[in-house]
């Protein structure tokens, strides 16, 4: 039998002593970039919205944050990496479009100093959902992508959706 | 198209349930034992890819398990106590997956025989050993296509 080593370049190199959050769903643990998120906090204030649009990438989308006079879209994450229904208790308001993700729990912050390239085997959505793989005290953690679960064009789409339902129901919402 | 080789290659040969599968040694990098606990422990994390199960930390590589015996054998399946570490080739860059298998592993040389068109097209040949046909298995056809499946 052959020994052999895939290539260095699967491992990617963290920017050097990235912050991370871990937080998990449904009983599964992922790390975010700390530079990602904008505020962590309680589900207090969250409205429930429905969308009325027939695109099943915005199922996950059903409650919206007023925050600072801007709406925040805010996505299911156990929808979004299709886990059973959990409790969420947290909300991590992020910071590349107007968009949050509600979690189980925030587990704690830590500096990551390598992360992995996905496997090649991995071809699902989860190619979409992460940046790689860190191990975590010998543990494999996700690190996700953060525009994966809302991209700044996605929230755009809703807002004009949330606009359009507005003129139809004569209701302002929208700041 | 299956590509046929006159000289005697090397094969692993191994059961899943009353059938035996052969992959050319060469894929092959190691044996290893299943743990609950460490190194070798299947870990797991959301995705959608089928086929595969989780994941194993080697020597700190992450490397993926393709369970591809419901695939060949069905729902009964016999308990796999170890791991075929094999290399994947795909667009020109190898990586690693991991493979349950009982254990039973036999380092085989024989020649490997055409296929014949109504086997899968994942068997890239035949090997006739001790009377016994074994399927020479592509595991990248193999895995694209329960990808497609």
């Amino acid at each position: 039998m052959n020994s052999s080593r895939s290539s260095s370049s699967d491992r990617l190199r963290a920017k050097s002593g990235e912050a991370v959050i871990l937080f998990s769903v449904g009983g599964s643990r992922f790390a975010i970039a700390a530079s990602a998120v904008e505020e962590i906090r309680d589900l207090s204030g969250l409205q429930k919205i429905s969308l009325g649009m027939s695109n099943p990438r915005f199922e996950k989308v059903k409650q919206l944050l007023e925050r600072q006079g801007r709406n925040y879209f805010v996505v299911d994450s156990c929808e979004h990496f299709r886990l059973a229904m959990t409790r969420p208790s947290r909300l991590l308001v992020l910071r590349h479009a107007a968009a949050g993700v509600v979690v189980d729990g925030i587990d704690s912050i830590l500096e990551l100093h390598a992360i992995q390239a996905l496997p090649r085997a991995f071809s699902g959505e989860e190619r979409n959902w992460y940046r790689g793989l860190a191990l975590v005290n010998g543990k494999v953690v996700p690190v996700v992508k953060p525009e994966a679960f809302l991209s700044k064009t996605d929230v755009v789409l809703l807002q004009a959706s949330m606009r359009s339902s507005e003129a139809a129901a004569g209701i302002g919402i929208l700041g | 198209m299956t590509t046929l080789s006159k000289a005697r290659d090397s094969f692993v040969l191994f059961p899943l349930g009353k059938k035996r599968f052969a992959l050319l040694a060469e894929g092959v990098s190691e044996l290893a034992r299943q743990r609950l606990h460490g190194e070798d422990e299947q870990q797991t994390f959301p995705h959608t890819t089928r086929m595969l199960t989780g994941v194993i930390v080697r020597r700190n590589q992450i490397i993926p398990i393709a369970d591809i015996a419901p695939a060949l054998i069905g729902p009964e399946i016999p308990e796999r106590k170890f791991y075929l570490i094999v290399n994947l080739t795909a667009r020109g860059k190898i990586s690693r997956a991991a493979v349950p298998v009982t254990g039973e592993c036999e380092l085989a040389e024989a020649e490997r025989l055409p296929a014949n068109g109504k086997l899968p097209p994942y068997v890239s040949g035949l090997l006739s050993v001790n009377d016994e046909l074994v399927e020479v298995l592509d595991l990248e056809r193999l895995m694209s296509a329960e990808v497609r499946a």
